[in-house]
């Protein structure tokens, strides 16, 4: 087995004096792996993701990942411990997928996928939004394969919900990730369009051998598209296995469902 | 049976009693204008008295003296340029061009139009300078950019007490520093300015959508490209939106503050009046009102523009 691209070990997250939402969760993910994360609202799943970039800061706990990612020598570093500097350069090979796609919308679609190459520009041209001619071509080509090119140039917001979780997409493939994780992608999107845009994340995963981490709340969608389920409780890890595995058993414990509940609600699979 | 037939068997709930509420509230608002007015010294009387002075008054200002704009006489050409020597940019020598820059520097702002153009002047350097000295500080002054929470309270507090400081007051502080004219005004519009957009900005950068801001920061981009990207073309619109506006307030400020010496029409104006010019002093009057209607027409366009 390879060295796992991201291993996490004891994280834990409180906000301020509340209750825990993360307990000493530990888990570790392979490069290329498709892996959705299920769990009620409040389990402890957005904020996983969000502790794994540090947009929130974890309150203990250990996140590794080999020091090439940063092109370093040695072994496994902490990303809790990194700096300022050395934060924006894990960040930049994360790439990041939103429920409401949080494009900036008065900007066209090719100025939000050249924002993916920002961690890697830090001078005073792409602060003014100017950039080379060679990160515009990778810009366009990564529109290309979510299939937007026509679109570069029109604002983000003309274009439709499902487009703009896919320009989402090729702004997260501009940052040349390791890792892309995604919250809640398509919980804002039809059901059609949310196939389409699992399907998509998939491919480009298995393409570049991204690591994908989705969190979703719609438990069929898991099992079609992942490889890995990972079930989220009362922020801790309940169900860690192959998507077959999911039986009621499993599924009761994710959605801490009591079995009269799951006859008056039955969970659709 | 239909339901207009049953209001008879409706039990109404008691009708409300805020007689005795409503009587003090208006015992308090009488005695609140009664104060307000006893302490202004409120005098009809005089007002009918001054009647007749202020018909008088309007006659000696009619008609209005149209000859300080159309007539070539009331902008003192000097006799020794031609018009075109004067007004074009051509190489002059020694004596022409010192009559050529005093003409420029002293008679024209003195003259209806050159002080409406100075007003006008003063608007937009005061507006744009104070935008361009405002744009980053209000970055400090919002809570959600500022780089530290104590950054954001001292610039906010003391861009707080700044603000409260009267146009005024910085005119009058101004024109003991550096003098009267028009410069001052410039000066005085900027500070008063600035630290009106400080606040309206930081308020605009509050508002931002923060998911964008994630989105960007979860990219790698530093401090400055959060800010760029995420900020402020979310912002722009509003950000241009209350420069236009106060664009549209500082020609009315500029106009005020010639009345303490800095310079523009309001200077003229109130020269006139000293000087019991009245025909002239209505046409500064009517001047004024055409320019601020233009004013108010363009940026009401202008802003509708830009949102």
């Amino acid at each position: 087995m390879s060295e796992p691209v991201l291993s996490v070990r004891h994280l834990s997250k409180r906000y301020g004096d509340g209750a825990p939402v993360l307990r000493d969760v530990s888990l570790d993910f392979e490069a290329g792996e498709f892996t959705a994360i299920l769990g009620l609202s409040g389990a402890g799943k957005s904020t996983f993701l969000r502790c794994l970039n540090r947009l929130v800061e974890p309150s203990g706990g250990e996140i590794l990942v080999p020091s090439a990612i940063l092109d370093r020598e040695g072994g496994q570093i902490d990303v809790g411990k990194f700096g300022a500097r050395d934060l924006r350069r894990w960040r930049r090979k994360v790439g990041m997928i939103f429920q409401q796609f949080n494009l900036v919308k008065r900007l066209t679609v090719l100025e939000n996928v050249l924002s993916g190459s920002l961690g890697y520009t830090p001078g005073l041209p792409s602060t003014l939004r100017f950039f080379s001619s060679a990160d515009k071509r990778r810009a366009l080509l990564a529109l290309d394969r979510v299939g937007l090119l026509p679109f570069a140039y029109q604002r983000a917001d003309s274009v439709s919900g499902g487009q703009q979780q896919r320009v989402a997409i090729a702004r997260a493939l501009m940052q040349r990730p390791a890792v892309i994780l995604a919250d809640e992608p398509v919980a804002s999107l039809d059901p059609k369009l949310s196939l389409a845009i699992l399907d998509l994340l998939r491919k480009v995963g298995q393409e570049d051998g991204i690591t994908v981490l989705v969190s979703l709340h719609v438990l069929d969608l898991a099992k079609r598209f992942s490889g890995r389920c990972i079930g989220f409780a009362g922020g801790e890890v309940v169900f860690d296995d192959a998507p077959e595995r999911l039986d009621e058993t499993a599924i009761r414990r994710v959605y801490q469902a009591r079995t009269e509940e799951l006859k008056a609600y039955p969970i659709p699979t | 049976m239909s339901t207009l037939d049953r209001t008879a068997e409706l039990v109404l709930p008691p009708p409300p009693r805020r007689a005795a509420k409503v009587w003090a509230l208006v015992a308090l608002l009488g005695l609140i204008l009664a104060w307000a007015f006893v302490g202004t010294g409120f005098d009809p009387v005089a007002l009918v008295q001054g009647v007749p002075k202020m018909i008088d008054m309007a006659s000696r200002s009619w008609p209005a003296s149209y000859s300080l704009v159309v007539d070539p006489s009331a902008y003192e050409f000097p006799h020794r340029l031609t018009l075109e020597q004067l007004l074009l940019p051509v190489p002059l020598h020694g004596d022409l061009a010192y009559v050529k820059t005093a003409w420029w520097q002293n008679t024209w702002p003195n003259t209806l139009l050159g002080g409406t153009l100075q007003t006008i002047q003063m608007a937009v350097a005061g507006t744009v300078l104070a935008a361009i000295i405002a744009f980053p500080i209000s970055f400090l002054a919002a809570r959600n950019t500022s780089p530290d929470r104590s950054v954001y309270m001292a610039v906010k507090s003391v861009n707080n007490f700044l603000r409260s400081i009267p146009d005024f007051a910085i005119g009058l502080v101004l024109i003991s520093a550096i003098g009267l004219g028009a410069f001052t005004g410039v000066m005085a519009l900027t500070f008063g300015t600035a630290t009106v957009l400080i606040k309206l900005f930081a308020e605009a950068i509050e508002g931002v959508d923060p998911g964008v801001v994630e989105a960007v920061q979860a990219t790698g981009a530093n401090r400055l490209q959060v800010y760029s990207f995420a900020v402020v073309p979310q912002i722009m619109p509003s950000f241009l939106s209350f420069v236009i506006y106060r664009f549209e307030s500082n020609i009315r400020a500029a106009t005020v503050l010639g009345l303490i010496g800095a310079g523009g029409i309001g200077e003229l104006m109130t020269s006139y009046f000293r000087m019991f010019q009245y025909q002239e002093a209505a046409m500064t009057v009517l001047v004024l009102i055409v320019l601020v209607m233009i004013v108010d027409f363009t940026s009401a366009r202008l802003r509708k523009l830009v949102i």
